[in-house]
């Protein structure tokens, strides 16, 4: 017997595993909007060639013992073709991972391409170390005949999932002499071999070898399906995405991570409250609290567009669907000059594009919902996928509600939401159309909407009151997506236009508003050079809203209260109607120095409501010095604006024409290291500013021609937030690898309120509710947590189980402290007023919370059932979320938070 | 939208607190409290706005000042009082004694405090009046009247309670404009059965017993105010009554009034006797406000048995 090894199936047979590419004029990275949601599906225009090879030695023991082995290994090809890195996925000993990885690290590339543009992939690489038959007796000469032959045709399908497998190799026995064929994009193969009994052996990246035998007829073509199963019980190959990080913080949260999050719900804006920089909401509410920021500070956006409410009735899911989502990226802060009107955070969120190979779905049923997830090619280059998800608690909630004589009671919560896009141009993995003059276009179009009722009806004589509550909240958004590129030029254009519904009805309280809006964005990259790359572009919003409302006349708007008992007013009819206009000019630039990137950015924001003229300048700067490979230093520096939202424009008394941007300063600086390509770590420290915000109510005016007026908002708003922030990541190597998760910690400290006196008429959220007869003004924001800790963690058990579990620790938000020596009775309202210590000087007891969730995988040939069971709060810690005080102030009351609550879930994908 | 978030987040809030039952309850009278307080007239009301002697006159009005004072456990101890009037509404204490003047002191039991008092003659500091005092505190310039503080400080033994109610002072400041009446309840219910002042009906079980006010709807007031914009604006009265107990508690607590939707509440509570009590005397009181500045209350009592 001799040593006969073979690297076969270099890389005809490996599968690239989409590593996104580092593209010099490639719009991801700190990209706009819609670039980045380009980015997320590139497209690999050229795969790499194996153009060195370097035979390993075989092991000598394992010769000795006449072994053999397939060491599977991950490859990191640099954007020259040389090869950065290998490692094996699994172990499989006797020296063969040795003797495989000094060989492949040898090897030398062409250089791959995505997009068009030289580019750093990962490929998968099967090593094979096999022993060749004893060659024949001397004097035996082979026989010179033409050897009859069958054909052995088909497709290789992925179990469970029913995706196209493509680049597979299909072969029949373990020969390596043996013919093989390669599967193309649609997974079709077809195979040559002599007639008779066929060992067919199917190796893919991502699946586990198929075996199977089948009987071949001369000169007959056997046509066959292959089912093969997926390794790792994943039903998706593992996508690591590898994007150049201009931005000093970026963290990425892909599709997975978002619906398996334990203790999420499957709920994608839900898991960003995992990560570092962003404090712990109260209850289950998704409020995302960034850097000290209050809510409604962060920005969250669907492929650039702003999403206008994030979350279904009472802290409900997101409207942003989880089988939506290609990935979500989060900028605790720092961002480009592309992004606005925050002064916190940035989420964008990037829609998944349907898929190129066959119709594919999934159908998931939850306690509140149920949705469906459809995507297919439509014709060649043309694919669309949908979503749509529908809650069923109104159904659900008159069983639950009490049942008695003399009262009725209804409450019926309705919502849901959908989601559409239709991808036009290059087909997944195929190349991109390019016309006689070489550029290149591809585009989409993308519905997205969300609907939510609420009504509430009490009545009888046996109810303290009749009441009576009808909300309706709808929006929809349009956009369009065109992506143009010629030679170093990248244009990105994304108009959209949207409608917004508002009814509220409360006894005779009435609001019916309707908004229409029109909006685009261009953003034009220009690579002038390696070393010098220009965005500009312009980033347009137009709105007009329009109100009629009906109410009793509210007490301090319309007139003095008295403490106490409400009097009804007499009924206001109003109809009211404002255009909001809202642009910004961007310019930036990447300069490369060397080890560094200096990019400066400036943004222009103008703001047009009514006769209000608001205008602010942004200027912003940011910088990463590539120290190694692996390990990068980053800072950054800016300026920015958000403006308040239009209705806070109408006229006095509801609203207040004389607002301006919201600013803040936000400065960061960190370090990242790549221990390996799967492990990450982030160590970021932040300082930032807050001033001009919004703060309610403002302060008592004397009106022009008589009376007086209390604001109802101001600019007085001011914050101030510092800390270091800590993540380690540690990835999916392989599908086969098993532990995934992360481990996210913040030390900070927030603080919040207004510049100014406590105005006439009391505070309110933004402004500081700063608690009895304080005069205090600033202090600790009421979302200030000085320890942000959370481990989350998945592990695949094997037989399609999987587990994952996540764990939080908070300190306590700030509270205020009761200093009672005497009852403070006020007789009107017949209200104590409680006697307060030094404000936000103590604090609630600290958070801590185990979350666990398990899934099960059933794999059919056609399709799987996934049952998921996620617990909240497993061990039932008995948390503080809020602390009140007894009615005369006397004691203080810690309101608990979730105790344990499981939900259970079934999904069912093709 | 905004609407719709508040509403979530108070059904949040109440579902929260509805988690936890604080064992001192505004309607489970077991310590020395003042349940109201209460003037007679419930505002003074000048016939015009100019300050004219006749208009300081009728502000200077002496009206009749009433605190009700409960101490169920003083076994009549002597409550010490002091009664304060000052400038600032946000002073609760009256502890500012550049612009403060005591109306009354001395030494009473639990029941109903009753003092004549005229706090629009009081004067402070160099001999001004009071209420310019008031006035020139009012960042609503008199908008919503001259309010007064009326500051009665209590002590019972070691307990200690400041009361503020506030004095208003009106004068026509838009048409329409008329004096404040005081609201007074009809008569109560007691499983809808008439309540009799002096009367001692039985109630026996566990309850819960219903309790209930006579229709009032025909008492509350449709009265104008002047608006922020200098203009007038009609309101009515939507009544609120407080229902306290010597044992067990009130359910709801407090009944009527009105939310910003315009929707009245019943005046319809469920009293449930403390569990494992004994068969008792119970004093019951009922206190009514406008929401305007006037206030009366009445009391019942009732024998309980298990």
């Amino acid at each position: 017997m001799s040593p006969n090894l073979k690297a076969r199936s270099a890389l005809a047979a490996a599968t690239l595993l989409l590593t996104t590419p580092a593209l010099a004029q490639e719009p991801q990275a700190g990209a706009p909007p819609a670039e980045a949601a380009q980015a997320h599906q590139p497209t690999i225009t050229k795969p790499p060639e194996l153009v060195q090879q370097v035979e390993a030695q075989y092991p000598p023991d394992a010769l000795t013992q006449g072994l053999t082995a397939s060491v599977r290994l991950i490859i990191t090809i640099a954007e020259d073709g040389a090869v950065s890195d290998v490692q094996p996925t699994e172990a499989v000993g006797n020296g063969f991972d040795e003797a495989a990885i000094a060989a492949v690290r040898q090897f030398r590339f062409s250089p791959a391409e995505v997009d068009g543009v030289p580019a750093p992939v990962q490929v998968e690489y099967v090593y094979h170390f096999t022993l060749n038959a004893p060659p024949p007796p001397e004097g035996e000469t082979p026989t010179e005949q033409e050897a009859p032959k069958a054909t052995l045709t088909g497709q290789l399908i992925s179990r469970g999932s029913r995706s196209r497998v493509a680049g597979a190799t299909v072969r029949c026995g373990d020969d390596p002499e043996a013919p093989e064929a390669t599967s193309d994009a649609e997974g079709r193969f077809t195979l040559e071999v002599p007639p008779g009994e066929c060992a067919v052996r199917v190796v893919a990246s991502g699946y586990q070898l198929y075996q199977t035998k089948e009987l071949l007829k001369e000169n007959e073509t056997t046509e066959v399906n292959f089912y093969l199963a997926p390794s790792g019980g994943a039903l998706e190959t593992v996508v690591r995405s590898e994007r150049p990080k201009k931005e000093v913080v970026r963290r990425t949260i892909t599709r997975e991570e978002a619906q398996k999050t334990p203790g999420t719900f499957g709920d994608p804006i839900r898991v960003i409250q995992a990560l570092p920089g962003v404090a712990r909401a109260p209850f289950i509410s998704g409020e995302l609290l960034v850097r000290g920021s209050n809510p409604g500070q962060t920005a969250t956006m669907m492929d650039g567009v702003s999403i206008p409410i994030l979350f279904h009735l009472l802290g409900g899911p997101s409207v942003v669907n989880a089988e939506f989502i290609d990935q979500l990226d989060f900028y605790p802060g720092g961002y480009g000059s592309q992004y606005g009107r925050a002064v916190g955070g940035v989420v964008e969120v990037g829609t998944r594009k349907g898929a190129a190979d066959t119709l594919h779905g999934s159908v998931k049923v939850d306690v509140l919902d149920a949705g469906f997830f459809l995507e297919a090619p439509i014709t060649d280059g043309i694919s669309v996928a949908a979503a749509a998800r529908r809650s069923y608690i109104d159904t659900l909630l008159p069983a639950f509600l009490p049942k008695d004589d003399g009262k009725t009671l209804s409450v019926v919560p309705k919502y849901w939401d959908y989601q559409l896009r239709v991808d036009f141009g290059a087909k997944r993995g195929a190349p991109s159309e390019a016309d006689a003059g070489g550029a290149r276009s591809s585009g989409y179009v993308m519905a997205f909407g969300s609907d939510d009722q609420l009504r509430v009806v009490s009545s009888g004589p046996k109810t303290e009151r009749d009441l009576s509550l009808d909300t309706r909240t709808l929006f929809h958004r349009v956009k369009g997506d065109w992506t143009y590129r010629k030679g170093a030029l990248t244009s990105v254009f994304t108009p959209y236009v949207g409608y917004d519904g508002v009814s509220f009805e409360f006894g005779t309280a009435k609001q019916d508003g309707v908004g229409y809006t029109v909006g685009a964005r261009e953003v034009v990259g220009m690579e002038l050079s390696s070393a010098l790359t220009v965005r500009t572009g312009l980033d347009l919003v137009y709105e007009h809203q329009s109100y009629d409302v009906q109410f009793p006349a509210p007490e301090d708007f319309e007139y003095v209260a008295f403490p106490g008992a409400e009097s009804v007013g007499e009924l206001l009819v109003e109809k009211l109607a404002l255009g909001a206009f809202d642009g910004a000019l961007f310019l930036e630039a990447d300069m490369k120095v060397g080890k560094f990137t200096f990019t400066p950015g400036v943004r222009g924001n103008l703001q047009l409501v009514g006769d209000t003229q608001n205008v602010a300048l942004d200027p912003r700067l940011w910088v990463r010095f590539a120290a190694t490979e692996r390990t990068s230093l980053k800072g950054s520096l800016g300026l920015y604006s958000q403006p308040p939202e239009s209705f806070r424009f109408i006229s006095l008394p509801y609203g207040n024409p004389d607002l301006v941007y919201q600013r803040a300063f936000q400065s960061s600086l960190g370090v990242e290291h790549r221990f390996t390509d799967v492990l990450n770590v982030d160590v970021t420290g932040f300082f930032n500013r807050r001033f001009k915000n919004i703060a309610l109510p403002g302060q008592l005016v004397e009106r022009e021609g008589g009376g007086v007026v209390q604001l109802p908002y101001s600019n007085d708003g001011i914050g101030r937030a510092w800390g270091i922030e800590l993540m380690a990541k540690k990835d999916r190597a392989s599908a086969t690898d098993k532990w995934s998760g992360w481990i996210s910690y913040t030390f900070s400290r927030a603080l919040d309120g207004r510049a100014g006196p406590k105005p006439d008429g009391g505070g309110g959220f933004g402004g500081g509710d700063f608690g009895g007869d304080s005069d205090a003004t600033y202090g600790l924001s009421p979302w200030d947590q000085t320890h942000i800790l959370t481990l989350v963690g998945s592990y695949i058990l094997g037989s399609g189980w999987e587990l994952g579990g996540r764990f939080r620790y908070t300190t306590g938000r700030p509270t205020t402290p009761l200093d009672h020596g005497y009852d403070v009775y006020r007789s009107d309202p017949n209200r104590y007023t409680p006697t307060f210590g030094p404000y936000a000087s103590a604090r609630a007891s600290g958070f801590h919370q185990l979350d666990v969730r398990v899934d099960k995988n059933f794999q059919f040939q056609s399709w799987t059932l996934t049952a998921y069971l996620d617990v909240q709060n497993l061990y039932n810690a008995e948390n503080a979320e809020f602390v009140f005080n007894d009615y005369r102030g006397r004691r203080e009351y810690e309101i608990p938070g979730i105790p344990i609550l499981p939900v259970v879930g079934l999904k069912g994908s093709f | 939208m905004k609407a719709l978030l508040k509403c979530a987040g108070l059904l949040l809030t109440l579902g929260a607190v509805a988690c936890v039952d604080p064992e001192d309850q505004p309607s489970k009278v077991h310590d020395f409290r003042v349940l109201g307080i209460s003037t007679e007239k419930p505002e003074l009301y000048a016939s015009t706005c100019e300050q004219t002697p006749e208009a300081l006159d009728q502000l200077a009005d002496e009206i009749t000042y009433r605190a009700l004072l409960v101490d169920p456990a003083g076994e009549g101890r002597p409550i010490r009082y002091e009664l304060w009037a000052c400038a600032d509404t946000a002073d609760t204490t009256c502890s500012d004694e550049t612009s403060r003047a005591k109306l009354a002191e001395g030494t009473t039991t639990a029941g109903e405090l009753v003092l004549p008092i005229r706090p629009g003659a009081v004067r402070v500091g160099d001999d001004r009046l009071l209420l310019e005092r008031v006035i020139e505190d009012d960042a609503y310039k008199g908008l919503g009247g001259i309010r007064m503080p009326l500051v009665l400080h209590v002590t019972a033994g070691d307990e200690e309670v400041y009361a503020q109610k506030l004095m208003v002072f009106w004068c026509p400041l838009v048409e329409g404009m008329k004096e404040n009446v005081q609201p007074v309840l009809p008569g109560l219910r007691v499983d809808d059965v008439p309540w009799e002042d002096g009367a001692l009906p039985e109630l026996s079980g566990p309850g819960p017993f219903l309790m209930t006010s006579e229709d009032v709807s025909a008492l509350e007031e449709t009265y104008v105010v002047p608006g922020l914009r200098l203009n007038a604006v009609t309101l009515k009265e939507a009544w609120e009554i407080s229902w306290h107990t010597t044992l067990g508690d009130f359910s709801p607590q407090v009944t009527g009034g009105a939310d910003f939707g315009g929707q009245q509440g019943r005046h319809r509570t469920e009293w449930e006797p403390a569990e494992g009590a004994t068969a008792q005397d119970v004093t019951f009181w009922a206190v009514v406000r406008d929401g305007r500045g006037g206030s009366s209350w009445l009391m019942r009592r009732a024998h309980w048995s298990p």
